[in-house]
């Protein structure tokens, strides 16, 4: 039998490249707020390491999240044939 | 009876209810459909359940009583540490979600381990990873019930062992008679009670510091190091990043998380569960620790750390409410337990029953996997007796030793043809020796500061490579069913 690629898989790839890369950028975005920042001046009375890298950045990432998520990940059927049509719920 | 216990006995009523509602379910499956509904829950659940299950699994005491007690303990340097876990969701659903989801229904895996039989065709394999699963995630569960007495402990004012007597067999109930699907109509209501307790908690423990300025002050004068981000070079970058690689990179080794992507019901689904458990760990995380840290400012005296957020939400909001957020502690640990529950009565009473035993019934490997969860439930129970003190590190310990053993072997299985048994099986042995040296003999093996965990993870997948090409490549089969369809030559 000849070996041919279920294109869904494909998709898999490029899932696992994205949460990859998308994890990578927080997790820069995180410590170089937390690391260079520094605990003066202060924002909102706490730490502007505390308030810009450990709220501000995650609360951006996070929302940016759902458009990412909805946008990038395409519907695909998980049984049956490897068609790759929308699904319904 | 306080308000606070009057509204905590009220949620472990629903919760007993629930467990005795998914019993009706469940037993209404014919015995041919009784393994996927009872671990699977017939591979049906939608977005918010999935984002429920996964966040509320990963999210353990750890999040809700040892996140706040490290904060308490070591200022806002840990903030920084447990905000790499918010992404759980996206880094097992995305990476591994969608494959795990169409071989899972190829092969009809129902549970972690059908998917490694499946992929390594090794009994070996299959046998190892049992046994590991059950050794890392029976402490792991102790240490939940122990976060869970304390916290029920502080607020009824009974014993220790009354409280963990009362905190573990609700789950019992609910696990053991509904399994599954149990579990999910339960993680649904804790997933609310948390979220609400954990904002309660929070805006409670600012207003009584005197906002955040006030509170900042205190630290300031109390220790500098509690501002710092690195505790003054006690906790340095190399050691925060390799507890982002724990609780980001590597979290697709986590079995119990895995129960996320056998489960979930189509992409749709999927999604939602990435999106809204990123919000749902930002909530529970942020709210908690920043409170923990806070915390230490209005009470910087307590004996032990662990017991901060029962001690804020026995001071710092109204009586009523306090139980709420008490509840929504227990929840958060109560969750964790339940998946952990699952995986490990999957592992033994299906996969390793059923490797030594091929011929077994569907109605034996039925009782044989009530009784393996009572006993596991049991085990974990007795454990926690022992009643560690920072229960931090043991969960780390946890954590670090199953992604150590099944990291490799699940994330290149699912993308790399030429990975094979002989790989997966080096991988694990050598993840395995590496970090019980590097935490033991070898406290070397974490270089320059890092968790023994993130060097045992990458030699063992440097050796499942390398391995792998030594070896005969894996039979063709198992690249047709996992990666392609037969086309005729």
């Amino acid at each position: 039998m000849k070996f041919s690629e279920d294109p869904r898989i494909r998709v898999g790839r490029r899932c696992l490249a994205l949460a990859w890369l998308y994890y990578s950028i927080y997790l820069l975005a995180l410590m170089v707020f937390s690391y260079v920042f520094g605990t003066t001046p202060r924002f909102l009375g706490l730490p502007g390491w505390v308030a810009i890298g450990n709220i501000v950045v995650p609360v951006i990432f996070v929302a940016a999240l759902i458009v990412v998520a909805e946008k990038l990940i395409p519907d695909i059927p998980l049984s049956g044939s490897d068609e790759t049509s929308e699904e319904v719920e | 009876m306080n308000a606070a216990t009057a509204s905590f006995l009220a949620y472990t009523a629903i919760l007993i209810a629930i467990g005795l509602w998914s019993y009706r379910i469940v037993e209404k499956v014919p015995i041919a459909k009784y393994e996927q509904e009872f671990y699977a829950a017939g591979r049906g659940l939608g977005g918010v359940v999935v984002a429920m299950i996964i966040a509320g699994g990963l999210a353990s005491a750890g999040t809700f009583i040892a996140g706040p007690g490290m904060t308490y303990e070591y200022g806002y340097s840990w903030v920084l540490i447990n905000n790499f876990q918010i992404f759980m969701n996206l880094m097992l659903l995305a990476p591994i979600g969608i494959i795990v989801g169409i071989v899972a229904r190829r092969v009809n895996a129902i549970t972690y381990l059908d998917l490694f039989r499946a992929r390594y065709q090794s009994k070996a394999i299959v046998v190892v990873l049992a046994i590991l699963v059950t050794v890392f995630l029976l402490p792991y569960m102790a240490t939940q019930f122990v976060g869970a007495a304390r916290v029920i402990s502080q607020m009824t004012g009974m014993g220790y062992f009354a409280s963990l007597a009362l905190g573990s067999l609700v789950v019992l109930v609910y696990c053991v008679l509904g399994g599954m699907r149990g579990t999910s109509i339960a993680t649904l209501l804790q997933g609310i009670v948390i979220t609400v307790g954990c904002i309660v908690l929070f805006i409670g423990t600012v207003h009584y510091a005197g906002g955040f300025e006030r509170s900042t002050e205190i630290l300031a004068s109390q220790d500098l190091k509690f501002l710092s981000p690195t505790r003054n070079g006690e906790f340095p970058p190399a050691f925060a990043f390799s507890i982002a690689c724990l609780s980001g990179y590597f979290v697709v080794g986590m079995p119990h998380a895995m129960l996320g992507a056998l489960t979930y019901k189509n992409t749709k689904a999927l999604k939602r569960g990435i999106w809204m458990g990123a919000i749902l760990v930002l909530l529970w995380t942020l709210l908690l620790c920043v409170a923990g840290v806070i915390g230490r400012s209005i009470k910087p005296d307590l004996a032990v750390s662990d017991e901060i957020c029962p001690w804020l939400a026995m001071h710092v909001v109204p009586e009523a409410l306090g139980g709420i957020v008490l509840a929504g502690i227990v929840a958060g640990i109560q969750t964790t337990v339940a998946a952990m529950a699952i995986i490990i009565t999957s592992s033994l009473a299906r996969n390793l029953l059923k490797e030594l035993k091929p011929g077994i019934s569907g109605s034996a490997v039925k009782s044989a996997s009530r009784l393996t969860m009572g006993a596991c439930l049991a085990i974990a129970m007795a454990l926690a007796l022992l009643q560690p003190p920072l229960i931090q590190w043991i969960i780390f310990f946890s954590i670090g030793g199953l992604e150590a053993a099944t990291f490799g072997p699940i994330l290149l299985g699912m993308f790399w043809k030429r990975g094979n048994k002989w790989g997966a099986l080096a991988s694990i042995s050598w993840g395995m020796i590496i970090y019980a040296l590097g935490n033991t003999l070898a406290p070397q093996v974490g270089l320059l500061g890092t968790h023994p965990s993130l060097v045992s993870v990458v030699s063992a997948v440097i050796l499942y490579v390398v391995v792998s090409l030594v070896t005969p490549e894996p039979r063709e089969e198992v690249a047709h069913t996992f990666w392609g369809k037969p086309v005729e030559a």
